[in-house]
């Protein structure tokens, strides 16, 4: 079978698309075609002549062209590995592998049309009164019912070449490049406005594009007039798929090379919908038959590829478009047996078929006649989705049979071409003009001048339905049979009929389906269509792949200025909020002891550190702290915690007094975005009064906290300037000085850890110099790098709690064991009536140290300590103890267990029970903190 | 007019009635709105509707009417992702969800309407270590009550979905997940619609488009509700409102601790199936299964503001879809086809409001978060205990609305934020 | 993407910004009951309606701002910048 160089190509066309002399060869099926550059797959099946292109999704009825345009629920194709494909408007390219979708095994003999001969049984919902009894089979239930799943296949594997995303800010967009559309885009531009006009075909023109030789005159030269404007920015192959708050727009770019589409994000002032109409099925027995095609779908396939859709035809038509269709085809050499119009009485019956395909037609005088192909022109539907979505709501026009915009359209949305009226050319071009004013008014002076002609639908029959049953949603195989079971039976409001018979939950999400449903529901309730109603029109106005959506991530990663050393001397990485950091450098018991018997360097840069500048910090700190401030000198550190008005502990740290009026606060790395919206939230809406500035410092500074017996004697090969001495330098305190040669280094001496340490701030850009000058001096020491993991025992060790993981969104400030920290007798700080109320009431769990009696046993974290089938607590830190040799443990349990001496029983995962001892201490180590303070 | 069951669904009947050509009875009925009933439900979601249910079925209570100002499952019963489970983290929560988790199993045959409860598997993945030790926080506690939760690594995470990339090559590398084999999905509709033919048949009406407009009380009790149909006297008013609950209790002078937020939803086009299992991440703040029409349906976090519009954002598909590739990098190509919204009620502590309010016989099963569907059975099986007996159901007792003020908040922060 | 007119920087999309809440008198900490204070911590008008809310906006000019907006439409009508515009002046 060839078709190559137009076998069933008519005469040439004047509109026409394709290039005659460039073929293009392409499998369907398996099978391999030709078709020219300029084709779209489905011009180029039909001038193969393939009648049938599909199977329906629910009964697999053989389906051919019906629509022809993008929306066509027949023409879905899996082209190469992308499913999905709308094969009316996708160009053909050099070798594409198309195949029909959800066929088995062939599309010729598809099993799934046993379907078909079931349908009187298998009606819309038929599953909802089935597949009940046996429940344990409804799985099995399932697994057939999703072999008839519509929709082509997605690959396993490959990653997406991610598609940037673009913004565009222009005055005015056009949402439509037909006629009315350029015209108000020339317009707006004219009046001074920067527009943005998108159309979705591959070129601008709208129906002028098939239509007759004077009607491509016009298109030419809007064309012309539009490509020279300079402040017109045209993109074609792009559609504008919602609208938002406020007129932030989406726009899809599609066919671009390497990524599929691309979205722009649009904020524009005004927005112009002109998207034309889409021709409206009709309903009538038959009406699914490959042969029947729409007024357009045959205008389109003669005058854009001048392609022949059969060889015999009848007409069936309530307007022009229908004549015109019948003269193109006469054109091409097809023989047009008999135009009958409705709008002269002319009613169509049914359609009949021989071997699955359009035989004959039926008409209501009686008459039959023999066809191959069936045009049908019933009436317009009006895509008012851009409007619904701008709050608009579209009433319907019982004498044009369509809706038209609402009277509440916002200010500043228009509309012009086919969603308001019909009209001449010259009239459907002077509505632009008008509309194109007007948008450029409002997008420059805030308010409208301009006064658009009257405009509006002509007169035309409400064709939706005959007297016989068809099919209404073609994707989803509801005939009108099934809406009116359905409305009868009780889901007589449009959802309900929806969600129900599915009708309009296909690919066309209802721009082929919403208005003959809705005709039919009507006419079951005795209500008019507005009385109806519609469902609602929701974004995308086209489906948008994800990878579009998704666009590039950024998601960036937080390094200190130490990672590409970490990495480079054995460090393995832990994804620690933004930050990626090392959790241990090969064997975290060893640093352990190492650091706990000569000394260690960790990196503690991701550390949220703050620098609080101004007279009232001491205000500030005694404010959000729970302990009090006002008495902390200059070069004293303290450790705080923070809660918030309901008592829960959300953060902790110390903050050192540098100066005067300067103090250095440092929070979890987790926690450093949060505390610093918290202490501006309440200077800036509480306290606006007092004199604190905030500077958030987390990245200026890289730290590095020195620990062990021997980091006193480390440090101070590094630092001349200042007296490390534990007289002069004593524990909880900070000082600033020099290290190895950078000035401006605080180093405090605090205790996480449990040993002799100094946490040193050195500002980043020499923080590797620092690190690496301190691992240089320090291999006298055998000094070790320690990670995150070796910091976590040894701080469990001391006992030592984190916020969140031995705490959570309840636990409030008296259950973490610091309650000597919470300064009841101070005034109004945040957290204070519920702490009050807290300690008064001895409520909530409380954090203690266990030991289980087993010193080898390491329960898993969030063991569950379950006591007369009630849970009563649960294990938040667990580790086993290098430095004790044994399992050491902190958990929440309730009051009544908290007691020093208390065994609880440990529910491990594996479900064995082991006996733990609650502590005295949260500390297992040094808990009097000797070492801390030498 | 009262029957007790309703006309049987079957495969027979569906071929009977295929040969015959004879219609299906309606599902509920359309009859006019009395001046007096025993208790007046608002809202004809899934909780009003099994209130309702269980009301007739249990406690013989039948002169029940259950108003809605718009259609059957309109509301959040009709737009959620309609993912059941009970993986909880509170040993209260993980009670309740499991008594409505273990209704759904039978609720086809209870109701004879196919509900289509398919248990496909729910898995909620750990991105880092501090959202793994709350995975196996949840374990244990569902482990205790005797539900079958566990958590597995990347390599079993593969086997259940061998479409996602459980490699460390990913921003935030999977640790692992929660894996609750007895969670999957069930279509939301069909529940809504199995209830209420169900408690028609037994006598409880149902309002469609009949707007309550006020609620009298007297003395401090409640005495009926006024409607755009007309007014209704009741001695018990139940408030089964999602999206709505403050604006109806605000009616009966009653204030409730919670917040309307918008929560979105998206689906894609059909595709030949690929995902068994329903997939949720925290971190990534998305959640996602395939339907048995072979679309994929995602939702995310709430809209980060307080609102009442229902219309969709294009940064809320625009974050879901990055955070799906990441999961499911090679799925970039399949088409999202519609987004819609629906409103959450949230409450200070994730968990819900249920039972007696300081107005006598005004009750209250709201605060349903983003969680509401999944318990609708549960739900009204006690809510109908608690109006028939006037005393409240143990399984509820956490839920109270004294709560806030006496202190004792129930958490569920960690499992129902983007838990689905 | 609605649009936020922050005092400082002009109208920017919200995705810049952090919601805070509805706006709530805070009771006097020293003499509020248990009632008193959990109404403030927990209960809010929630109306449908106009609104009175602060906003953060984190990423631009980390100020806090109060807004009025409709909850139903999302206009916003009126934003007014806080006290504390930073450093001694």
């Amino acid at each position: 079978m060839s078709g190559a160089q137009g076998s069933s190509r008519g005469a040439h066309r004047p509109g026409e698309v394709v290039d005659r002399n460039r073929t293009i060869t392409f499998t369907f099926n398996g099978k391999k075609y030709k078709g020219l550059v300029g084709d779209t797959i489905i011009s180029a099946l039909t001038a193969n002549g393939v009648k049938i292109v599909s199977r329906s999704w629910k009964y697999h009825r053989r389906r051919g062209v019906m629509s022809g345009n993008y929306h066509d629920p027949n023409c879905h194709f899996q082209v190469n590995d992308e499913p999905n494909v709308r094969g009316a408007h996708r160009r053909l390219e050099e070798g594409m592998v198309v195949s029909t979708q959800n066929v088995s095994p062939s599309l010729k003999f598809d099993v799934g049309a046993v379907n078909q001969k079931l349908s009187r049984f298998l009606t819309a919902g038929f599953y909802y009164k089935t597949f009940i009894k046996p429940e344990r089979l409804w799985p099995t239930y399932e697994k057939v019912l999703q072999r008839f799943a519509g929709g082509g296949k997605v690959a396993a594997t490959g990653h997406h070449v991610p598609a940037d995303k673009r913004y565009a800010h222009p005055d005015v967009l056009v949402a439509g490049g037909g006629p009315s559309g350029m015209s108000a885009a020339l317009s707006a531009a004219d009046a001074g406005s920067s527009v943005l006009l998108v159309e979705e075909e591959y070129e601008l023109g709208g129906f002028l594009r098939w239509g007759t030789g004077d009607e491509l005159a016009v298109a030419q030269s809007l064309r012309e007039k539009v490509a020279a404007h300079p402040k017109i920015t045209t993109l074609t192959n792009a559609v504008v798929a919602g609208r938002y708050d406020q007129n932030w727009v989406s726009v899809i770019e599609r066919g671009l090379p390497v990524v599929m589409e691309s979205l722009i994000k649009v904020r524009t002032a005004t927005l112009i919908a002109a998207p034309g109409l889409i021709e409206r099925p009709y309903v009538f027995e038959g009406n699914d038959l490959p042969g029947v095609m729409l007024s357009t779908a045959v205008l389109r396939l003669v005058n854009l590829y001048a392609v022949k859709p059969g060889e015999r035809a009848v007409v069936f038509t309530g307007n022009d478009s229908g004549i015109a269709a019948a003269e193109a085809l006469r054109a091409v050499g097809v023989d047009v047996v008999q135009v009958v119009d409705a709008r002269h009485g002319g009613g169509l019956v049914r359609a009949t078929s021989s071997r699955g395909v359009l035989s004959g037609v039926e008409f209501s005088d009686g008459s039959k006649v023999l066809c191959d192909l069936l045009v049908v022109a019933a009436g317009w539907t009006a895509p008012t989705t851009l409007l619904n979505l701008s709050g608009n709501h579209p009433v319907f026009d019982e004498a044009g049979a369509r809706f038209v915009p609402g009277p509440d359209l916002d200010d500043t949305v228009f509309a012009t071409g086919g969603l308001v009226g019909d009209g001449t050319i010259d009239e459907i071009l002077a509505h632009g003009a008008a509309v194109g004013r007007q948008a450029s008014e409002r997008a420059r002076n805030g308010s409208v001048t301009t006064v658009a002609p009257a405009f509006s639908p002509d007169p035309h029959l409400p064709l939706f339905f005959g007297t016989t049953k068809g099919i209404v949603d073609f994707s989803e195989d509801v005939s009108s049979k099934d809406l009116l079971a359905a409305a009868h039976e009780g889901y007589d409001s449009v959802e309900l009929l929806k969600r129900y018979t599915t009708a309009t939950m296909g690919p066309a999400q209802g721009k082929l389906e919403t208005i003959n449903t809705v005709a039919v529901l009507a006419s079951a309730n005795g209500e008019s269509i507005e009385e109806t109603g519609t469902t609602v029109w929701r974004p995308p106005y086209v489906p948008i792949t994800l990878g579009a959506l998704a666009g590039r991530s950024y998601e960036p990663v937080r390094y200190s200025p130490m990672q590409a050393w970490h990495e480079s001397h054995g460090g393995i990485n832990i994804v620690a909020g933004q930050w990626m950091r090392p959790e241990h450098y090969g064997d975290a018991a060893k640093e352990v002891s190492t650091v706990r018997s000569g000394v260690g360097i960790i990196d503690v840069t991701p550390l949220g550190k703050f620098e609080l500048k101004g007279n009232d910090v001491s205000k500030l700190l005694n404010l959000v702290y729970v302990n009090k401030w006002s008495k902390l000198e200059v070069g004293a550190v303290r450790y705080g915690e923070m809660c918030g008005e309901d008592g829960v502990i959300f953060d902790d740290g110390v903050t050192g007094h540098l100066s005067e009026d300067r103090y250095f606060m440092s929070t979890t790395s987790s926690g450093a975005a949060g505390v610093y919206a918290h202490l501006e939230s309440w200077l800036q809406t509480g306290f606006p009064e007092w004199d604190v500035t905030i500077t958030n410092v987390t990245s200026a500074y890289a730290s590095i906290n020195i620990a062990g017996p021997q980091s006193r004697e480390l440090l101070s090969k590094l630092v001349s300037d200042v007296d490390l001495s534990n007289e002069a330098f004593p524990y909880m305190n900070l000082r600033t000085g020099t290290i190895a040669g950078v000035p401006g280094c605080h180093m405090w001496r605090i205790g996480f850890t449990g040993e002799l340490s100094f946490e040193i701030h050195v500002p980043a850009g020499f923080g590797a110099y620092v690190w690496e000058t301190l691992m240089e001096h320090g291999a006298d020491f055998g000094i070790t790098p320690f990670g995150l993991e070796a910091q976590r025992i040894m701080r469990l060790e001391k006992g030592h709690f984190i916020v969140g993981q031995d705490t959570d969104g309840v636990t409030q400030g008296f259950s973490a064991g610091i309650d000597w920290l919470i300064k009841l007798d101070k005034d109004d700080f945040i957290g204070k009536p519920e702490l009050q109320w807290q300690h008064d009431s001895g409520a909530g769990f409380r954090l203690v140290g266990i030991h289980p009696n087993d010193p080898k046993q390491v329960p898993t974290e969030a063991s569950q300590i379950v006591m007369d089938g009630t849970i009563q607590g649960r294990i938040t830190s667990s580790r086993f103890s290098p430095t004790l040799n044994r399992s050491i443990c902190l958990g929440l349990v309730v009051p009544a267990l908290a007691v020093a001496g208390t065994v609880v029983p440990i529910r491990l995962p594996n479900g064995t029970i082991i006996q733990g001892t609650v502590m005295e201490h949260h500390a297992s180590y040094d808990h009097e903190g000797a070492k801390l303070r030498g | 007019m009262s029957r007790n069951k309703p006309v049987k669904y079957s495969a027979l009947g569906l071929f009977k009635r295929g040969l015959s050509g004879k219609e299906w009875p309606r599902v509920w009925r359309d009859v006019e709105l009395k001046k007096t009933y025993d208790v007046v439900i608002i809202g004809a979601g899934v909780h009003g509707l099994s209130t309702a249910y269980y009301l007739a079925k249990n406690h013989g209570v039948k002169n029940v009417a259950v108003v809605d100002r718009a259609y059957v499952g309109g509301g959040g019963s009709g737009r959620n992702t309609a993912i059941l489970r009970s993986n909880y983290l509170t040993p209260e929560g993980v009670r309740f969800y499991d008594r409505s988790v273990d209704l759904y199993r039978h609720l086809a045959a209870d109701l004879n309407f196919n509900v289509m409860f398919a248990p496909r598997g729910h898995l909620t993945l750990a991105h880092n270590d501090g959202a793994l030790r709350t995975m196996r926080w949840r374990a244990e506690v569902n482990k205790v009550q005797g539900i079958d939760s566990e958590v597995i690594g990347p390599e079993e995470i593969k086997k259940l979905v061998p479409y996602m990339d459980v490699s460390d090559e990913t921003r935030y590398p999977i640790l692992g997940a929660l894996y609750h084999p007895p969670g999957g999905i069930i279509r939301h509709d069909a529940v809504n619609w199995g209830y209420a033919r169900a408690a028609d048949a037994m006598g409880v009406e149902i309002h469609q488009k009949t707007e309550v407009l006020g609620i009298n009380t007297a003395g401090g009790k409640v005495t009926g509700v006024r409607t755009n149909r007309g007014d209704v006297s009741a001695p018990i008013v139940i408030n089964c409102t999602a999206g709505w609950a403050t604006l109806i209790a605000d009616m009966a002078g009653v204030k409730l601790p919670i917040i309307t937020h918008p929560l979105q939803a998206a689906v894609t086009e059909p595709v030949q199936m690929f995902l068994s299992s329903v997939v949720v991440s925290g971190s990534l703040h998305v959640y996602v299964s395939q339907t048995d029409r072979g679309e994929l349906v995602f939702g995310a976090s709430t809209d980060p503001y307080a609102a009442y519009s229902m219309r969709s954002s294009l940064e809320f598909t625009e974050e879901l879809a990055g955070h799906v590739l990441e999961l499911m990098p090679s799925i970039s190509k399949m088409r999202v086809l519609r987004q819609w919204s629906g409103l959450c009620d949230i409450t200070p502590d994730f968990s819900p409001i249920m039972g007696f309010t300081e107005v006598e016989g005004f009750l209250v099963d709201v605060g349903w978060g983003t969680y509401g569907f999944k318990a609708g059975p549960a739900s009204g099986e006690a809510m109908a205990q608690l109006a028939a007996t006037n005393k409240t159901p143990e399984i509820i007792s956490a839920f109270d609305l004294a709560r806030f003020e006496e202190g004792r908040l129930a958490s569920e922060r960690g499992a129902a934020a983007v838990g689905h | 993407m609605i649009l936020i007119p922050c005092p400082n920087c002009g109208p920017r999309n919200s995705s810049e910004f952090t919601y805070e809440g509805e706006n709530k008198e805070r009771p006097n900490a020293a003499t509020a009951t248990k009632a008193q204070w959990r109404n403030y911590l927990y209960l809010k008008n929630n109306p449908l309606g106009w609104t009175t809310e602060t906003w953060y906006h984190s990423s631009g000019c980390k100020k806090f701002l109060v807004a009025e907006r409709h909850t139903m439409t999302n206009e916003i009508r009126s934003t007014k910048a806080l006290g504390h515009q930073g450093g001694a002046s």
